[in-house]
C-alpha cells in the first residue's frame, strides 16, 4: 500500500483519532455520570452501604421494585403474545402487503411516547370510550378506574412496546430457511407440527432478543407510569422524586445503580443464552458429522 | 385426513392474517382518538365529541409556550442528531474498517446509551451539568441527547460498512487518494443511506425524550414532550390534543416525504 512519508505510526494515530468524537462525548456525558452516581450512592449519612441496605429492607421501596418488575414482566408477556403473531404473518407476506404491514406497525411508533400515553388516558378515562361502551352495553355497572388500578398502565405500555418485539422476531423468522419447514412436511409433519417443531424453536433466539429489549425498556419506563400509573409507582418515578423533590441524591443514586445492575444482568443472561445455544448447535452439528 | 388438516390449517392461517390486520389497524385507533377529541368545542374532554370546532387549534397557535417548546425541540433534535451522527460514523469506521484495538469495548459503550434507563443517566448528568455551568441551557440537553442518539447512527453505519468489502477503499488508497478523499468519494456514497437513517433515528429519539430534558432544562429551554407532559400532569384539556395532533400531522408529513423523496429522485 502506498503510504505517505510520515509512516505507519501516524497511520495508527489517525485511526485512533476516529474514536475522538465518541470519546469526547461519552467520557464526560456518559461514563462520568455513571461514576458520579456510583460515588454518590455510597455517600449517605448511614455509612457507605446505608442506602443499599435501605433499598433492600425498606418495605415501601421493595413494593415499588416488585411493582416495577411485575409491570415489566406482564408487558413483556403481552407484547410477545401480540407481537409474535404479527411478526409471523408479516414474515409470510410478500411485496406490497409486507411493506404496508411494516408501515402500519411503525406508524404509531413515530408518535411520541407522551402522545401515545395521552391517547390511552383519553381511551381509558372514567368517561372515556372504553368505559362508556362497557357501561352502555351492560357489561359493567360503573366505570373501571383503569388509570388507578395498573391495568391501564400495562395496556398503554404494551401498546408502546409491541413494535420493539415485532422487529427482532420478524427478522428472525425471515432468516429461517424456507426449506426446513418444507423438509418437515415431506417427512410427514402437519402444518401445526411444522410450526411447533421447526419454526418456533428456530425463532427462539429472536424471541429472546425481543423480550430482553422490551423487559429492559419497561424496567426504566418513566413517561407512561407517571401519567397512567396512578398510585402504583415504578422505580424511575421513585428515583426522580427522591432526587427532584426530596433532594435525597444518595438514595436516588443507589436506586439508579440497582436499576443499572439489573439492566446489565438481563443483558448478560441474553448473551449467555446466545453463547449456550450456539455451543449446543455446534455440538449437535459435530455429533451429526 | 390429510386434506382435512390442510383445510383446517389454511382456514386458521387466513383467520390469523385477518386478526393481525385488524390489530394493526386497531393500533391506529388511539392516535386517531387524539385527533378526534381535538376538534371538539367543550373545554373538557368528552367522548364522542358532540360538535366540531377549531377553537383549540386557534388557542394552540396563540400559545407562546408551545412555540418556544417546538423551537427548542427542533433545535435540540437537529444539533444532537448532528453530533451523534458525526461521532457514530467515525466510531463505526474505526470499529469496522480500521481494526483499532479496543474496538469491542468501544462498540459496547456506543450501544449502551440506547438500553440504559434514561433516569439513570439523568441522575448522573445533573450534577455534571451544574459543575460545567450548563444546567438549564440548550447545550446541556443537546449533549445529553447526543449521547442517547449515538447508538442509532453507529448501528446503521456499522451495518452498511459490513455489507461491502473494504477492497474498494484499499483500491482508492493504492491509487493515491488520501484517507479523506477516499472517505468523501468512496465510503460516504456507499453509506449515505445509513447515515441519513441514523440521523433520522437520533433526531426522532431526541424529539421523544423526556426524562433527560426534565432534569437538565429550565422553563425557557423546555422541550415539547416536556411541556405536553407537564400540562397533562396538571389538567387534560383539548388544547393538548390539538397540539399533539399538529405534531402528529407534521411527523406524518416528514415520514411520507422521507419515503417519497428518494423515489421521485429515481424517476428523474
Amino acid at each position: 500500500m502506498l503510504v505517505e512519508g510520515n509512516g505507519i505510526l501516524s497511520m495508527k494515530l489517525r485511526k485512533f483519532l476516529l474514536f475522538a468524537p465518541t470519546a469526547l462525548l461519552l467520557t464526560p456525558f456518559f461514563l462520568a455520570p455513571l461514576f458520579v452516581i456510583g460515588a454518590e450512592s455510597f455517600s449517605g449519612k448511614q455509612g457507605a452501604f446505608g442506602e443499599y441496605v435501605k433499598v433492600v429492607t425498606d418495605p415501601g421501596i421493595r413494593t415499588v421494585l416488585y411493582n416495577t418488575f411485575y409491570v415489566a414482566l406482564m408487558v413483556t408477556f403481552f407484547s410477545l403474545l401480540i407481537g409474535y403473531p404479527i411478526a409471523y404473518v408479516l414474515a409470510r407476506l410478500k411485496g406490497r402487503w409486507a411493506t404496508i404491514g411494516i408501515f402500519l406497525i411503525f406508524l404509531p411508533f413515530w408518535a411520541s411516547t407522551v402522545i401515545r400515553s395521552f391517547a390511552w388516558m383519553i381511551l381509558l378515562g372514567r368517561n372515556g370510550p372504553v368505559n362508556s361502551a362497557m357501561v352502555g352495553s351492560g357489561l359493567i355497572d360503573e366505570p373501571i378506574r383503569f388509570i388507578d388500578n395498573g391495568v391501564g398502565l400495562m395496556i398503554a405500555m404494551t401498546y408502546i412496546m409491541v413494535p420493539f418485539m415485532v422487529v427482532p422476531i420478524l427478522n428472525g423468522l425471515r432468516a429461517i430457511d424456507v426449506n426446513l419447514p418444507r423438509a418437515a412436511a415431506v417427512l410427514g409433519a402437519n402444518p401445526w407440527r411444522q410450526f411447533l417443531a421447526v419454526t418456533l424453536p428456530l425463532s427462539m433466539p429472536s424471541i429472546a432478543v425481543g423480550a430482553t429489549i422490551v423487559f429492559v425498556t419497561s424496567l426504566g419506563f418513566f413517561v407512561t407510569p407517571s401519567l397512567l400509573g396512578g398510585n402504583r409507582t415504578v422505580v424511575s418515578i421513585l428515583i426522580s422524586e427522591q432526587a427532584n423533590r426530596l433532594l435525597n441524591w444518595p438514595l436516588a443514586s443507589a436506586l439508579a445503580i440497582v436499576v443499572l445492575l439489573l439492566t446489565i444482568v438481563v443483558f448478560a443472561l441474553l448473551r449467555l443464552s446466545q453463547v449456550m445455544s450456539r455451543r449446543r448447535g455446534s455440538a449437535r452439528a459435530g455429533a451429526l458429522a | 385426513m390429510k386434506t382435512l388438516e390442510k383445510t383446517l390449517w389454511s382456514t386458521w392461517s387466513r383467520f390469523l392474517t385477518c386478526l393481525v390486520g385488524a390489530v394493526l389497524i386497531g393500533f391506529l385507533v388511539p392516535i386517531l382518538t387524539v385527533v378526534l377529541v381535538s376538534f371538539q368545542s367543550k373545554s373538557y374532554l368528552s367522548f364522542p365529541p358532540s360538535d366540531f370546532s377549531i377553537r383549540w387549534y386557534e388557542q394552540f397557535l396563540g400559545n407562546t409556550d408551545y412555540q418556544s417548546a417546538i423551537w427548542n425541540s427542533l433545535a435540540i433534535g437537529a444539533a444532537s442528531a448532528t453530533l451523534a451522527t458525526i461521532a457514530g460514523v467515525c466510531t463505526a469506521l474505526a470499529v469496522i474498517r480500521a481494526a483499532v484495538p479496543g474496538a469491542a469495548v468501544v462498540s459496547v459503550l456506543s450501544v449502551a446509551p440506547a438500553v440504559l434507563p434514561q433516569i439513570v443517566l439523568a441522575i448522573g448528568l445533573f450534577p455534571i451539568s451544574v459543575w460545567l455551568g450548563l444546567q438549564g441551557t440548550l447545550g446541556a440537553v443537546i449533549l445529553a441527547h447526543a449521547v442517547v442518539g449515538l447508538p442509532f447512527p453507529f448501528i446503521t453505519v456499522c451495518g452498511a460498512l459490513s455489507s461491502y468489502s473494504s477492497r474498494m477503499e484499499i483500491a482508492s488508497m493504492s491509487l493515491g487518494a488520501n484517507a479523506f478523499q477516499t472517505f468523501r468519494l468512496i465510503t460516504f456514497p456507499m453509506i449515505r443511506a445509513a447515515v441519513v437513517a441514523g440521523f433520522i433515528f437520533a433526531f426522532a429519539a431526541s424529539l421523544d425524550e423526556l426524562v433527560l430534558a426534565l432534569f437538565l432544562s429550565s422553563p425557557t429551554t423546555r422541550t415539547l414532550p416536556l411541556l405536553l407532559w407537564e400540562q397533562l400532569n396538571f389538567q387534560v384539556t383539548p388544547e393538548i390534543a390539538a397540539a399533539a395532533s399538529v405534531v402528529l400531522a407534521v411527523t406524518s408529513l416528514l415520514i411520507v416525504a422521507a419515503i417519497l423523496l428518494p423515489r421521485l429522485g429515481k424517476d428523474k
